[in-house]
């Protein structure tokens, strides 16, 4: 324990905002990277995304300026190259037809170059039109439209992407922070060179955005992360009135195992969003320092969070795992050791105090003893890494990558309770 | 959540095509048709300022009819000069949509006609062609979640008590046209049955998520569903599944049965027209009770052929001013000699 006896430091009161939601329309140019740049500067700033068109999309005029209609966008990203020009001036004519009474009126904002800017800015017609250089400024505008009416408040977002800077310049490797709470989930990717990539799924959590979860990736993958049967209309109506009631902490032992099912599915939707937006998930997989934060960091047992962020995430690599509740502070809960051998192998365990082996069977799933700073290799599987084990050791995953789960509830429910029991996630002290 | 008599806002959304709406002032009560307008199917992009050899910008001031008026085919949409006239027409029959800052036009043709109504009783307090907003004064309860388009009518009990649920049983075509309210749940069933027998709409505690994702669709969600399509309409006043209705819910329901009421689905809140003192209707209601009144129907289908007969004048009126201005864009394309 280190004690210090220096002079108090003053500390800095953070007042953290959630910001206005931001609703935004996606209008891209032909070419994918057009797609995946708006959509990367969108899940970046914590935007809901409420219409995307193409500049190729087949959709008659009327129909885009219905869709823009109906979408009631705050706000209009566009990204294209020059090829694109007469197709965007198009849309933004549909755009004009669509939202020109809308009061207030969306904003324009572009990612293109200056002389498509010029060509496009008369199509906006009494809308404001604003080109940026480059996508952090973009971000940064839409951001500064959540601020709107925040004070001087920081964006929640903007926290976690601090937390997730400051654990990979701490630690020296890339780190990801991994924030699951009522409405948005995010994944945020913090490089050792200091650059970042941030997807904000908004609306998508476990309160407020159960609900999407359920619309969006279907309710029996939310349905096979529970250790017990139940029927879908029973489960939708459980999901439904959480969304309602503020979705308090969970104090029952099936409140809290739902409330793991959501947050593994909010992540594993959060992955796959990102995956189609283009962010490197291979790197947020195999990030060596990992911090979980928001409802996923809360639940009652530091285990509960870890088994939320290894279903969910699917780690590839060694990795350290942090926990940051939102009305606690920071801990080191465990090292991850993620094994994809179809093949029994050895796992070596070198630490200052000496060495140690063990076995490890494919599908195998549970903690080792483990203290400390530990470097970690198996064999024959190519996974070598450094951690530090926190407070319940070493989790050594070796279920195989994509995890999968069996499809009958007769194997797939005691597989699914074997796993809570080896991690010994399955109830909370003193609920019942 | 509790009973509040106060002054509310009620926004109505319009879709594209607006012919006519009321305008800021007017005097509106709930049920009443505040807009009205024509669905457009694919439009056409004409070329107007290169064809008259214009600038764009002068396009406008050369149009012979204002944009998002109704036009036939070969009306001339905009002419220059005098001894050697340009002139610019309609391919078909329908709208004229747009006006692009190249001076490009878009003519689209009509495809259906639509109306918006009001769910509230008030004075429009804004107009534009995206929102119609109208204010006044009702008891107002705001609920869980709406689904389904806007609904007026009657609100009449059809369950016992607040803990009973909507019974299938006891909804028939007696019942067309008026809001019911049961206790504690409506299921499936009872919504399309609801829908089969003309119910304006459904209230009540709770309703099973399962059924409504049956009823509007895999992606619904808790946040509601306000639509315009022809829809059942459901309010769920405290959640979802079963949930039994609070006395300081249910009683004044029960006592404002009969009273005129509206479900404004994009708010999620049950407007109801009684006077100050729960329970005494404004206007005049068939069953104080509650009870149905077999000539109720009828009559309520009267007015509405009544009010639509308004609306059919009032468009009529609309188009004659159309075809008079069509008949003399049509003298004014003749060759000048």
């Amino acid at each position: 324990m280190t004690v210090s006896a220096g002079p108090k430091t003053p500390v800095e009161e953070t007042r953290v905002a959630l910001g206005r939601p931001l609703r935004v329309a996606l209008l891209h140019g032909r070419e994918d990277t057009a797609q995946r740049g708006v959509t990367q500067i969108a899940l970046a700033s914590a935007a809901e995304i409420v219409a995307r068109v193409r500049a190729t999309d087949s959709r008659p005029f009327v129909e885009a300026a219905h869709a823009l209609r109906e979408a009631k966008p705050d706000a209009v990203v566009i990204q294209a190259g020059s090829k694109d020009t007469a197709a965007l001036a198009e849309l933004l004519e549909a755009l004009r037809l669509g939202c020109g009474p809308q009061r207030p009126a969306p904003r324009i904002v572009a990612l293109v170059d200056p002389r498509l800017a010029d060509a496009l800015r008369p199509h906006a017609g009494a809308f404001q039109f604003d080109r940026y250089p480059a996508a952090s400024n973009l971000v940064g505008a839409l951001r500064d439209m959540r601020r709107a009416g925040s004070g001087d408040g920081v964006l929640r977002d903007a926290l976690i992407e601090d937390g997730a800077r400051a654990l990979a310049a701490a630690t020296a490797t890339n780190a990801l922070a991994v924030d699951v709470s009522d409405r948005v989930t995010s994944l945020v990717l913090a490089r050792i060179d200091g650059r970042i990539e941030a997807a904000h799924l908004t609306p998508l959590g476990v309160g407020e955005g159960a609900d999407r979860i359920v619309a969006r990736s279907g309710l029996d993958n939310v349905r096979r992360w529970l250790p017990w049967p139940i029927d879908a209309p029973a489960l939708l109506e459980r999901v439904f009135n959480r969304v309602r009631s503020q979705s308090p902490p969970p104090a029952t032992d099936a409140a809290i195992l739902l409330e793991m099912a959501l947050a593994r599915e909010a992540i594993a939707h959060a992955l796959r969003d990102a995956t189609q937006a283009g962010f490197d998930i291979a790197a947020m997989r195999s990030a060596s320092a990992i911090l979980v934060t928001g409802r996923a960091a809360s639940l009652p047992r530091a285990s509960q969070s870890l088994l939320v962020l290894v279903d969910g995430l699917e780690p590839t690599a060694v990795a350290t795992v942090f926990r940051e509740p939102d009305d606690g502070r920071a801990e080191r809960i465990a090292m991850v050791v993620s094994v994809t051998a179809k093949r029994p192998a050895k796992i070596r365990f070198v630490q200052a105090a000496g060495r140690s082996t063990a076995k490890v069977t494919p599908g195998s799933f549970g903690f080792l003893a483990i203290d400390g700073d530990v470097d970690v290799a198996v064999s024959g599987a190519g996974v070598r890494g450094h951690g530090r084990s926190g407070m319940l050791g070493a989790l050594v995953d070796a279920r195989g990558r994509p995890l999968s789960l069996p499809e009958r509830d007769g194997e797939r429910i005691p597989a699914i309770s074997r796993w809570l029991a080896a991690v010994q996630a399955t109830a909370a002290p003193g609920t019942a | 959540m509790t009973w509040r008599r106060e002054t509310w806002s009620a926004d109505h959304a319009l879709p594209i095509g607006v012919t006519t709406r009321a305008q800021v002032g007017d005097l509106v009560r709930a049920g009443d048709i505040i807009a009205a307008g024509a669905t457009v199917g694919s439009a056409l992009r004409i070329s107007g300022a290169r064809r008259l050899g214009l600038a764009p910008r002068d396009l406008e001031q050369t149009l012979r009819v204002p944009v998002g008026s109704d036009v036939r085919a070969r009306t001339v949409l905009a002419r220059t000069g005098r001894r050697f006239a340009r002139t610019v027409t309609a391919p078909i029959d329908g709208r004229l949509l747009h006006l692009t800052v190249d001076g490009d036009l878009y003519v689209a043709p009509i495809v259906d006609r639509w109306t918006v109504r009001a769910t509230l009783d008030g004075a429009v307090s804004r107009s534009d062609d995206a929102t119609v907003t109208i204010e006044g004064e009702a008891w107002c309860v705001q609920g869980a979640a709406a689904y389904g388009p806007d609904a007026v009518g009657e609100l009449t009990m059809v369950a016992d008590g607040p803990a009973a649920d909507i019974a299938p049983s006891r909804i028939d075509v007696r019942l067309s046209g008026r809001i019911i309210f049961g206790g504690a749940r409506v299921s499936a069933e009872a919504i399309t049955r609801a829908h089969a027998c003309d119910v304006a709409g459904l209230v009540a505690g709770g309703a099973a998520p399962a059924g409504l994702r049956v009823v509007y669709g895999d992606t619904v969600t808790a946040s509601g569903l306000a639509t315009r399509e022809d829809r059942p309409t459901v309010l769920c006043l405290v959640g979802f599944g079963s949930a039994a209705l609070p006395d300081a819910l249910y009683a004044p329901l029960a006592a404002m049965s009969g009273a005129r009421a509206a479900i404004h689905a994009l708010s999620a809140r049950l407007f109801v027209f009684a006077s100050a003192d729960v329970g005494v209707p404004d206007s005049p209601s068939p069953g104080e009770t509650g009870e149905i009144d077999r000539e109720a129907a009828p009559s309520r289908a009267r007015d509405e052929e009544r009010a639509v007969a308004d609306l059919e004048t009032e468009l009529e009126a609309a188009t004659q001013g159309e075809e008079e201005l069509i008949q003399s864009a049509d003298i004014s394309s003749l060759p000048e000699r």
